[in-house]
């Protein structure tokens, strides 16, 4: 392995899949480093490098992507806060509940 | 045991060991499949001449032997050639033990049976009393069984499994009876015929059947153990159930951890397209409206395990929904992130290959995830960025991902008991996707992007200080 640039371009296309992947789960940059590195040992720099220039050729998608996620981020947010209100005085209340 | 006793049983058993051969064919052509089948019949054709040594063997590796006799049979048709009529006259006729009647119609069956691959061999030695057990998980047919044992004991398989009389057994001439008697009865001996273990007649895997109790079992022993430490052996143990061999644990846990990652992949999609449907999407892929997660439901009702099956078909996600991505940007391939790996049902339509992943899916999820009625904090299974500001002393739960995002200003401070929102995935979830993509390179990418120019790549890294890749260690 490494012998030609067929494995380097394998390499960068799984890193790349995986990258996907995480996408999918709506991972940001540094979390998927993150977990590239845990889970599929994968140095962080090279998560980062691929990911970047992912994001040069796929600019659209990237800037959507960000857009995305702060807008879940923020609705999470209200409706996490509502939830653990919730819960939270449905538990004190015990059976009662308003 | 007489030579003929054993003759016959050879003969059974090879004729099983061919019609599992010609089935596995059947399904799985190969190239060399003329070849083989030739080589299968000839089995037939010479198992009976040999002595009982090796056909047990049940491959046709053994039988070598003057392949060039019989190569007249392989012009035209060589079932033609073949008369079975004399290979089993003259199995009756030598044994008389044998309860004739059952015999040959069963082996016809049996050989002529397709599907029914893992056919018992034999019945050499079963002790009874195990096999109750192991009708009982399987198929709790303990009465055909039990009347079977005697037989199964002479017949090598029995069961005329629900065979449809194939020409094979109207060609025999003799007793073209396949007696349809329920499979149960063949399963119900075939896992009798699990105890035997050390099979002279075969090592032939002997199908388990999984039942939802069974599989239950094994769903809680591995999950004892941990999914990845899971190791067939100790599973076997935790199970305790005598039936059971290392190799059908180690079988059954490789698929269950192949449906979990599909599963979790296939979840994490369906919350993708759920949440997009619920926040109004951005009209895309409108097809992709049905909800992913009742999809499977739909597919559930004829299936009997279902029973404590809980609406909940995702890994504790179901009401996830908002936490991924709803908008997708327009040039993402909706169409499905591309054609998901062969598990994956359709999405659109629920379909059989449904009911498998959640079959599986059910039963891990029964014995830890809360209901779809609690206002699910589904334990292990998320986690919430929210959570790690306040939470960064939290000892990751066994399966939770925790990770720190600073950029989110959290007005909660609970560390929550994992909320259900969960914008992230759990780390069991991630590990599986990544192993996913880390076994099977040949899958489609899941998003399509476009990929960047190797060279751009490979020089950045360089300037990086990676000179090359991969690396050898991370």
């Amino acid at each position: 392995m490494g012998e030609s640039s067929n494995s380097s371009a394998s390499y960068i296309h799984m890193v790349q899949h995986l990258i996907e992947k995480c996408l999918i789960f709506h991972m940001s940059k540094e979390e998927c480093m993150d977990a590239l590195s845990k889970h599929a040992n994968i140095k962080p720099v090279i998560t980062s490098t691929v990911w970047n220039e992912l994001e040069k050729e796929n600019k659209e998608f990237f800037e959507a992507y960000a857009k995305v996620k702060s807008n879940d981020d923020r609705m999470s947010e209200e409706e996490t806060s509502q939830m653990i209100q919730k819960i939270i005085s449905q538990s004190s209340k015990g059976a009662g509940n308003e | 045991m007489n030579t003929a006793y054993q003759l016959s049983h050879t003969c059974t058993h090879t004729l099983i060991s061919i019609s599992r051969e010609c089935s596995y064919l059947l399904h799985f052509p190969t190239k060399g499949c003329e070849r083989k089948i030739q080589d299968i019949f000839m089995l037939a054709v010479v198992s009976p001449l040999r002595s009982t040594r090796d056909e047990s063997q049940g491959t046709m590796e053994s039988f070598s032997i003057g392949a060039d006799d019989f190569a007249d049979l392989s012009e035209g048709n060589l079932l033609e050639s073949i008369n079975f009529d004399d290979l089993f006259m003259g199995i009756n006729d030598e044994e008389d033990a044998l309860p004739d009647l059952e015999m040959d119609p069963e082996m016809l069956a049996e050989f002529s049976l397709s599907e029914e691959s893992e056919i018992a061999s034999s019945p050499l030695s079963v002790p009874n009393s195990n096999k109750s057990d192991c009708n009982s998980i399987n198929n709790g047919k303990n009465t055909i069984t039990a009347k079977k044992q005697e037989e199964s004991n002479k017949a090598a398989t029995s069961s005329s499994d629900s065979g449809s009389s194939q020409e094979i057994v109207s060609k025999s001439g003799e007793s073209v009876v396949v007696n349809p008697s329920p499979k149960e009865s063949e399963k119900g001996r075939k896992s009798s015929t699990h105890q035997s273990r050390n099979n002279p007649q075969g090592k032939r895997k002997v199908k388990v059947d999984w039942t939802p109790e069974l599989h239950r079992r094994f769903v809680q022993a591995v999950e004892q153990l941990g999914v990845d430490k899971a190791v067939p052996s100790r599973i076997l143990e935790i199970m305790g159930i005598d039936c059971l061999t290392r190799h059908n644990i180690a079988s059954h846990l490789q698929k269950y951890r192949s449906h979990r990652k599909h599963l979790l992949a296939r979840e994490a999609e369906a919350a993708r397209w759920s949440q997009r449907k619920q926040l109004g999407g951005v009209g895309i892929g409108g097809k992709r409206e049905v909800n992913p997660w009742l999809a499977p439901t739909i597919g559930f009702p004829p299936i009997t395990p279902v029973h404590h099956f809980r609406p909940l078909h995702v890994w504790g996600h179901h009401t996830m929904d908002h936490s991924f991505m709803h908008i997708w940007p327009k040039h993402l391939p909706y169409s499905s992130p591309p054609p998901p790996p062969p598990t994956w049902p359709p999405r659109t339509a629920p379909s059989p290959p449904h009911l498998d992943p959640l079959y599986w899916h059910q039963h891990h999820r029964g014995p830890n995830a809360p209901t779809p009625g609690t206002p699910c904090f589904p334990q292990p299974l998320t986690t919430t960025r929210f959570g790690s500001q306040t939470v960064p002393g939290i000892p990751p739960h066994h399966a939770i991902y925790q990770i720190v995002d600073p950029g989110i200003g959290i007005p909660a401070t609970q560390p929550p008991p994992r909320p259900l929102f969960d914008f992230h995935p759990s780390k069991e979830s991630i590990d599986a996707a990544i192993s996913d993509v880390l076994s099977k390179p040949w899958l489609p990418l899941p998003l399509g992007l476009k990929a960047p120019a190797l060279d751009g790549v490979m020089g950045e890294l360089q300037r990086q200080g990676i000179p090359k890749i991969p690396p050898s260690c991370a």
